[in-house]
């Protein structure tokens, strides 16, 4: 069907990547590209969506095949170049970010699919028909009047894919396609692939991940730092010690426990450090706070009681990055809550989507103001204050963390936390860098942010957290689009900040991180505290936390997972 | 509740525009007057939403008439009858006549264009351009030049908490308001050309470089009869608005 | 090269519509000659009905020939800028606009689009957006021609260095802000008795009081607000350029080859500050 033979691909001035990689996908095949952060995972994907040439700055030498014509490429302006409207009839292919993919023309979802066809002149009929025919087979009919700006992150997802797929190519490449959503929107879109890959369209799925479980002949062919490092059944992969190029699999918990201590120097000092992780209801801080009862508890919240105005619901923090935060147009309010966090303390707040969870963690720094109730942050009233005079003790992580990046080099980011906290120049640099040193990141200090991938992106954002010395840190879904050593390596910075006396309360679907870092998991529904997972069958049946099966995480599921039906059908029956 | 439409959004618009040429032709206080209180009122009063059209024609005309006021009844040095002297200012006869012949007509003006534009289709009218056959690259920038505008302040909404969070906080001065207006822009212009460049591609993938004519997924609404009186009402307003100037210049 | 699946080496060469171009900017030119010299009536009886039209009708059909001649000639890259450089005029100009700003800051998109992908693509955007924004607010309509001189200026500044570095900026501004305050003038006189902000109206009163005719004051007011408005407005899409990823800047055909931005739109940028720090 498509073969793809890269003998090597540079970018600019940089190191040339994918040396040697190969990869042939066949009719109604499934692939899984899989490779951490930086891998070449989504070169890949473009150069098998016939995006090269196109960017300005990267030479490829190699070749295409497509359908028995071969395109040679030899990295020189003499290069051929693809024609990108007849390629995408064969292959179509979802990038990373959703906003991106839409025309931004489109008032309704049928529109939006419409796109792609009526740029080529299908008569309006034909275009109803063939609208309708792959909204069905992608559970979309209900949508298609919908504004796809105000969709949730699995529909916007599977409407970007509809409209990549309704010239029904014969391969499909997604760049992360899994990347923001939650367990259930997950679910939609694998069963959406699942559906297409029925209908006889190849998949091609490029995750920094391996998925839990997939169809029984889904290929792996796993990258690490442009080279092919494993090729072969997915059964398979997972037993091939690909942890070791940062590639693990969803739903794991993340590498901490075992040798730990010993391998991390600075870390490895303190007592709890050894200490096996799943005893986590019970773990650390038995002497919470050393001093007792002198040191306020840092987060204390009584009674909070919150109403979203009337109207700011629709324009409430939701679209972007396709995430399923708590604050859209229904987005719930909060009543009722009483919280403590205790020095030394990790607090995981769960809950399904529109539960309150973001609306919850904004009232740690003043984002949001409590109608009812008191919120003391470090033993400060949160009343009035400008938002931004709270920075310096609360560190927040958005959920999607290009929002805030604004220098042009990753260290005057970072040194932006500090120095809006009132530190000098010179101590604000010293201390950016050492943050950039602990998250791992002091050899990109001089790089403009946007130069990194998502991830470094976002250890960039909790390095000015570190930074600027926070005592509290508020995290919204810190786990989502990390690869595996991020992953862990977040655990670890958790940790000890927890052991060195702060506080961390994050928003989390990433049921086995949670279980694996958290002291203690509060769950949300309707803005209430509940007292435990109301979310999920069998989850009444005072079962603890730590007993989640871990594939609840990522349903991609293939033959026996869960389908969005299925998901659907368990929704329907709690109550 | 909106109200019943019989005509397609593009005869509308340029109904509208029309009209507004008219007055500016006509310019006769009599006429401008006649166009605010028989069509503009009534227009805004059965187009289901009267408060919220009302509030931003006051919104929008409201400074602009009060600061004409007292910019031409202060200032009018060519004003004959002095109704009062203030020293450097003086209030004339002539510089109120003038503020309130300006004044009409800027209430027509926003009265008649943006009651239109409230009450417009908006895909309606895309969906009509493609079926009238216009460029594609201008159907293109002011379809998703009008889709982006909710979600570029949205999202500035959403980099401004962001940035707080971090520990903006936004004073008085023109430098504080100054690296203020950057923390927020810059963000948001790095977000909107990558999806840009990403949207690049998709375009291309989409066939949008193909030659021909584009079709919509919305049915056309547009009829024969309106395509004529559209020409119609143009040719007629034309042929007035020269026979009126040539009257004008002549008498 | 016969392949299906690629294209001709050469792109196909863009059909030039250089008749509606210098239709269009002559049009434009002819109605601004036109208010100047024949002064149509100024303020004695009444306003003078021609002079209104042909301001009107000049000007936005000026500018609708310009942005018909200009529109065969952009590159898809340049077409998914414009939207976004509209979307931002409009967001910020409302801004600064209900703030009662006495600058207006509507051109902060134009210029950006204008420094990125060309004159061309910074007058369509500065011509449209007006047009659009029309449609929310109708006094900016008539400005639509001011609107795409002032990206087509602020492109061919770029092209000529202006963004090179931070400081020719301002200078810039000034320069492009004086010639987009005069040629706005007429509009706002003829159309809406030079009605604007409280803070633009302040002004025009100060020269009112000394004696001048409406048309000259609103010249002199446009002279100092559009200069101060220019001024900021280029230095903020300077430092929002400067503070851009190479990779942002590279997608722009024209960025690159005129180097816009100096060593910053091609190669590696040096680091300016930070490299000093004390850490190890």
């Amino acid at each position: 069907m498509i073969t793809v033979r890269s003998e090597s691909f540079t970018y600019d001035d940089g190191v040339p990547l994918l040396s040697g990689v190969q990869l042939a996908v066949g009719a109604g095949e499934y692939v899984v590209v899989a490779g951490a952060s930086g891998s070449g995972k989504t070169t890949l994907a473009r150069l098998l969506a016939g995006l090269v040439g196109s960017d300005a700055g990267c030479r490829f030498r190699g070749s295409i095949t497509l359908a028995g014509e071969t395109v040679r490429f030899d990295g020189s302006p003499a290069d051929p170049r693809i024609d990108r409207a007849a390629w995408s009839a064969a292959v179509a292919f979802v990038s990373q970010g959703a906003w991106g993919q839409l025309s931004m023309m489109s008032a309704t979802v049928a529109e939006e699919i419409a796109f792609g066809p009526s740029n080529r002149g299908v008569p309006t009929e034909e275009l109803r028909r063939s609208v309708h025919d792959v909204a069905a087979s992608l559970r979309l009919t209900s949508l298609l009047g919908r504004d796809p700006r105000r969709l949730s992150g699995g529909q916007l997802q599977r409407t970007i894919i509809a409209a990549a797929v309704v010239q029904r190519p014969r391969v499909l490449v997604l760049d992360e396609p899994f990347h923001g959503l939650d367990e259930d929107s997950a679910a939609e879109v694998a069963a959406a692939l699942d559906a297409l890959r029925g209908a006889g369209t190849a998949v091609v799925v490029c995750d920094a991940m391996l998925p839990r479980s997939g169809p029984a002949d889904a290929r792996v062919l796993a990258l690490a730092e442009g080279h092919p490092v494993f090729s072969g059944l997915l059964t398979e992969a997972r037993w091939a010690g690909l942890r070791r190029y940062g590639i693990g699999t969803a739903g794991d918990p993340p590498g901490l426990p075992d040798g730990l201590g010993s391998r991390t120097g600075g870390l490895g000092s303190h007592p709890d450090d050894g200490e096996p992780t799943d005893h986590a209801g019970v773990r650390p801080q038995d002497s919470p706070t050393g001093a007792g009862a002198a040191t306020p508890s840092p987060v204390v919240l009584t009674d909070v009681g919150f109403h979203h105005p009337t109207g700011a619901g629709e324009s409430a923090p939701t679209s972007d990055t396709r995430s399923d935060s708590d604050t859209g147009p229904a987005g719930a309010g909060l009543s009722g809550i009483t919280l403590t966090v205790r020095a030394g303390e990790i607090v995981a707040v769960r809950g399904p989507n529109g539960s309150g969870k973001t609306t919850l963690l904004q009232h740690l720094n003043g984002l949001h103001r409590a109608d009812t109730g008191t919120v003391s942050v470090l033993g400060q009233q949160i009343r009035r204050q400008p938002t931004g005079t709270f920075a310096g003790d609360v560190g927040y992580l958005f959920q999607d963390t290009d929002q805030q990046l604004f220098e042009r080099t990753v260290l005057r980011e970072v040194a932006y936390g500090p120095l809006a906290a009132g530190v000098r120049r010179s101590e604000a640099l010293r201390r950016a860098a050492d943050a950039l040193d602990v998250v791992g990141l002091g050899f990109v200090r001089e790089l403009h942010p946007y130069e990194l991938g998502f991830v470094q992106r976002r250890l960039v954002a909790l390095a000015s957290i570190i930074a600027t010395g926070s005592t509290v840190w508020v995290l919204d879904e810190p786990t989502g689009g990390l690869d595996e050593s991020a992953r862990t390596g977040l655990a670890r910075l958790l940790r000890r900040h927890a052991r060195s006396g702060g506080a961390v309360v994050m928003a989390t679907h990433d049921a086995a991180f949670a279980t694996a870092v958290a002291h203690r998991t509060i769950w949300l529904d309707g803005g209430r505290l509940v007292p435990d997972d109301p979310g999920t069958d069998g989850r009444m049946d005072g079962r603890t936390v730590e007993a989640e099966p871990a594939d609840r995480r990522r349903g991609l599921g293939w033959g026996h997972g869960r389908t969005a039906g299925e998901a659907q059908d368990s929704q329907d029956g709690r109550s | 509740m909106p109200r019943r439409r019989t005509l397609n959004p593009l005869t509308e618009l340029l109904g509208a525009v029309l009209l507004v040429v008219l007055v500016l032709v006509v310019n006769r206080w009599e006429f401008s007057l006649a166009v605010l209180l028989l069509v503009v009122v009534p227009a805004v009063l059965v187009s289901g939403q009267p408060r919220r059209i009302g509030v931003a024609i006051v919104l929008v005309a409201g400074p602009l008439l009060l600061s004409s006021v007292l910019l031409h009844g202060l200032f009018f040095p060519e004003g004959r009858v002095v109704l009062l002297d203030l020293g450097p200012a003086r209030v004339t006869q002539e510089g109120l006549v003038f503020a309130a012949l300006m004044g009409l007509r800027m209430s027509v003006f926003t009265g008649v264009l943006l009651t239109t534009a409230m009450t417009l289709d908006l895909p309606d009218l895309i969906a009509t351009m493609t079926h009238r056959g216009w460029n594609r690259k201008l159907v293109f920038i002011i379809g998703s030049a009008l889709g982006l505008l909710p979600h570029v302040a949205l999202r500035a909404r959403q980099i401004t908490r962001a940035q707080q969070a971090r520990g903006l906080v936004v004073g008085r001065g023109p430098l504080s308001r100054l690296r203020a207006l950057l923390m927020v822009t810059t963000p948001l212009v790095i977000g909107l050309l990558v999806d840009a460049s990403e949207r690049n591609h998709m375009l291309e993938a989409r066939g949008f470089s193909s030659s021909g004519p584009r079709t919509s997924y919305l049915p056309d609404t547009d009829t024969a009869a309106q395509r004529t009186g559209r020409r119609v009402a143009t040719v007629a307003v034309l042929l007035f608005a020269a026979a009126w100037l040539v009257i004008g210049a002549v008498a | 090269m016969s392949s299906p699946l690629t294209l001709p080496p050469e792109p196909a060469a863009q059909r030039s519509r250089s008749l509606l171009l210098v239709l269009g900017g002559a049009l434009i030119v002819a109605t601004y000659v036109f208010l100047v010299t024949v002064q149509p009536t100024e303020i004695a009886g009444g306003m003078g009905s021609a002079a209104s039209l042909v301001s009107l009708v000049g000007f936005l059909g000026g500018g609708a020939l310009l942005v018909g001649g200009i529109l065969p000639m952009l590159t898809t890259s340049s077409l998914v800028v414009i939207p976004l450089g509209i979307a931002l005029n409009i967001a910020i100009g409302q801004i600064a606009g209900s703030l009662g700003m006495q600058i207006y800051l509507d051109a902060i998109g134009t210029v950006l689009v204008a420094v990125l992908a060309g004159p061309a693509a910074g007058a369509a955007t500065g011509a449209l957006s007006n047009a659009l924004w029309g449609l929310f607010n109708p006094f900016a309509l008539p400005f639509a021609a001011g609107a795409a001189l002032i990206g087509l200026l602020a492109g061919l500044a770029a092209k000529h260095g202006a963004f090179r570095r931070v400081y020719f900026a301002p200078v810039a501004g000034l320069v492009v802000g004086a010639i987009g305050g005069i040629v706005a003038a007429p509009v706002a006189v003829f159309m809406f008795g030079a009605a604007g902000t409280f803070g633009t109206n302040a002004i025009i009163a100060v020269f009112r009081s000394m004696g001048d005719k409406l048309l000259v004051a609103a010249t002199k007011q446009g002279l100092l607000s559009d200069s101060l408005d220019k001024i900021v407005v280029f230095v903020v899409v300077a430092l929002i350029v400067y503070a851009l990823p190479q990779r942002a800047v590279r997608q722009f055909p024209f960025a690159r080859t005129h180097r816009v931005l100096g060593e910053r739109s091609g190669g590696r940028a040096t680091t300016p500050a930070g490299a000093d720090t004390a850490a190890r």
